[in-house]
């Protein structure tokens, strides 16, 4: 049996290329579709849900109806800084200057506080999608996709940015799930995503992941594996271990599955994409023959497509006392749900023991019935204890202030 | 107070008269009449602004081009965009191939062209109508996403145009300059 089923196979393959060139077998086959695309069921080919599209330009001052962000009673919001377009990740300098990424705009902006008033810089434009901004002893450490530079003694040259030097350049140049969070840990190294290039594939080893380097480009390693795509994380301030959220794959319903937010207690976890998600779902095609229990479980499910960003544990001393060492999660919100959820900001409490003690809004009010004016996306907290909010889609930060 | 540059609403009329220096290539109206120039007329208004940044910015260049993009502001960018989504678009004429057009319209079906330029591949919002556009320009833009140079906005044409060969790419062009150029529905 096994030899004529093998000399079988023979003959059709000769037949094959007896048929025609291989190039013209190649062509008639169907290609992913793009990223937002894929994994969509064959029942939902008509949806009309896709992505939100980034707006080319941020918001005049008057478009931005601060007003309608909610925040607990003693809170303030105001608009901090506008004109920023695609506004994403922030990180303070030494020397008291912001430094803000966009994603799609391509920039790296410098706002530079002047008292009353906030002056945006270009410092960088037309990069790859450069989302990651860390900074260290003077140096502000970009990441793009497949790249990670730096600018050696950038405060000083706002006007005038030092060249950009490449720090490590051999990081995957897929796009899609390309742009990264880009952080200092505490043991000195730069931690990055390295994500999906997909929404649901068997992606490659080397991806899915949360990856680390030494400041010098030596020393990479991978941190965790099996996360889709995490672009937001940061360690808590006394245990010092490494929390991060992750956005889950679409197309698998309004209320799942969820996505999360998890602690790596052990390098090399694996979190369980593309097998199973959220930690007790296990997906229709890739999760078949495994078992959700051979993977870690989310820490909390932080909702359905709600698409959980920046992490920022708080340490200021502005905010009463219960908000030590709480989380601040933002969520730029939903497109694969017909009934959008997320544009807001979150918090986590963690108990003495690592457990969740209370997940619950923190800001909200971006999302006004169903229509969106802005996308909460990241937040820092200033030197006084305020909150910095950035929007990548109105183009703004806002700061979060209290007094009792 | 906070500063930064703040985007008024794009205003039609100065839109036309600072599109005075692209109508020699672009036409009076944004329907082009130059082989491997692109009509603008009745393109969603965010594919316009995010190209002329993208030229601006270097992410995407072009001899011509790029020269007249460096010194827009937001506010040029947004009344340019504006005007040209608001003008109609005609077809360009094209000598096209009947083989080459039913290989591109099968080729447009297995490379999803519709999940992002939706159906008639009459475009939405930040992507472009592809429906009665310049052939040879068409060519030439999916030669430029194939190699990487033509400057995309998050990745998904880069991806795209990749599996691509040369007569696909030619077969594509050849299916999308024939489709009736139907404006966007969203501007």
């Amino acid at each position: 049996m096994l030899r004529i089923t093998l000399t079988s196979v023979a003959v059709l393959l000769a037949l094959a290329f007896a048929i025609g060139p291989l190039a013209d077998a190649q062509q008639a086959q169907p290609q992913p579709a793009p990223t937002w695309k894929q994994g969509q069921p064959a029942n939902m080919a008509d949806s009309t849900l896709a992505p939100i599209a980034q707006p080319p330009a941020p918001k005049a001052a008057g478009e931005i109806p601060v007003d309608k962000i909610k925040v607990p009673a003693g809170f303030k919001v105001s608009l901090w800084a506008h004109g920023i377009n695609n506004a994403r990740e922030m990180v303070w300098g030494d020397k008291g200057t912001l430094f803000v990424s966009s994603r799609v705009a391509g920039n790296v902006y410098a706002v530079v506080d002047n008292g009353g008033s906030r002056e945006v810089k270009v410092i960088a434009k037309g990069l790859n999608l450069p989302n990651g901004v860390a900074f260290r002893n003077g140096t502000l450490y970009i990441a793009e996709v497949s790249r990670i530079t730096k600018m050696v003694g950038i405060e000083d040259k706002l006007d005038n940015p030092p060249a950009m030097e490449v720090v490590y350049d051999i990081l995957p140049r897929d796009l899609p799930h390309g742009w990264k969070h880009l952080a200092f840990g505490p043991d000195g190294k730069l931690y990055f995503n390295i994500g999906a290039p997909c929404n649901i594939c068997l992606p490659p080893d080397t991806h899915a992941n949360l990856s680390r380097v030494n400041p010098d480009g030596t020393g990479f390693e991978y941190v965790a594996h099996g996360v889709r795509n995490s672009v937001g994380f940061d360690w808590h301030p006394v245990t010092k271990r490494l929390y991060f959220t992750t956005h889950a794959r679409d197309w698998m319903g309004e209320d799942s599955p969820s996505d999360r937010f998890d602690v790596v207690t052990r390098k090399g976890q694996h979190f369980g994409y593309p097998f199973c998600h959220a930690g007790d779902m296990l997906d229709p095609e890739f999760g078949k023959g495994k078992s959700c229990n051979d993977y870690v479980k989310p820490l909390i499910k932080t909702g359905p497509h709600v698409a959980g960003n920046g992490v920022e544990f708080y340490t200021g001393a502005m905010f009463p006392a219960e908000y030590q060492n709480r989380a601040f999660l933002a969520q730029r919100g939903s497109w694969n749900r017909s009934k959008k959820i997320g544009f807001r900001v979150m918090m986590v409490t963690i108990d003495a023991k690592g457990g969740v003690a209370k997940y619950e809004p923190f800001a909200e009010g971006w999302l006004q019935g169903e229509e969106i004016w802005g996308r909460p996306v990241y937040t820092r907290q200033m030197k006084d204890g305020s909150l910095l909010i950035a929007d990548d889609y109105a183009g703004a930060i806002y700061r979060v202030s209290y007094s009792r | 107070m906070t500063t930064g540059a703040p985007a008024g609403a794009a205003d039609l009329e100065a839109g036309l008269r600072k599109a005075e220096p692209c109508k020699a290539c672009h036409g009076a109206d944004g329907n082009a009449t130059i082989p491997g120039t692109p009509s603008l007329a009745g393109q969603p208004v965010y594919f316009t602004h995010w190209q002329l940044i993208k030229f601006r910015d270097g992410r995407r260049k072009d001899p011509q081009m790029s020269p007249f993009a460096t010194n827009l502001s937001d506010t040029d960018m947004a009344d340019l965009a504006a005007f040209y989504a608001a003008q109609r678009p005609q077809a360009r004429p094209a000598v096209t191939e009947p083989a080459k057009v039913e290989a591109g319209r099968q080729l447009a079906t297995l490379h999803h062209c519709v999940s992002c330029h939706r159906p008639g591949l009459t475009g939405h919002e930040q992507v472009p109508r592809l429906a009665g556009q310049d052939l040879a320009y068409l060519v030439k833009l999916l030669r430029g996403f194939k190699a990487q140079t033509a400057g995309d906005l998050d990745g998904t044409m880069t991806t795209a145009a990749q599996p691509l060969s040369e007569a696909d790419i030619e077969n594509l062009a050849h299916y999308m300059a024939t489709l009736p150029p139907v404006p966007s529905p969203s501007r």
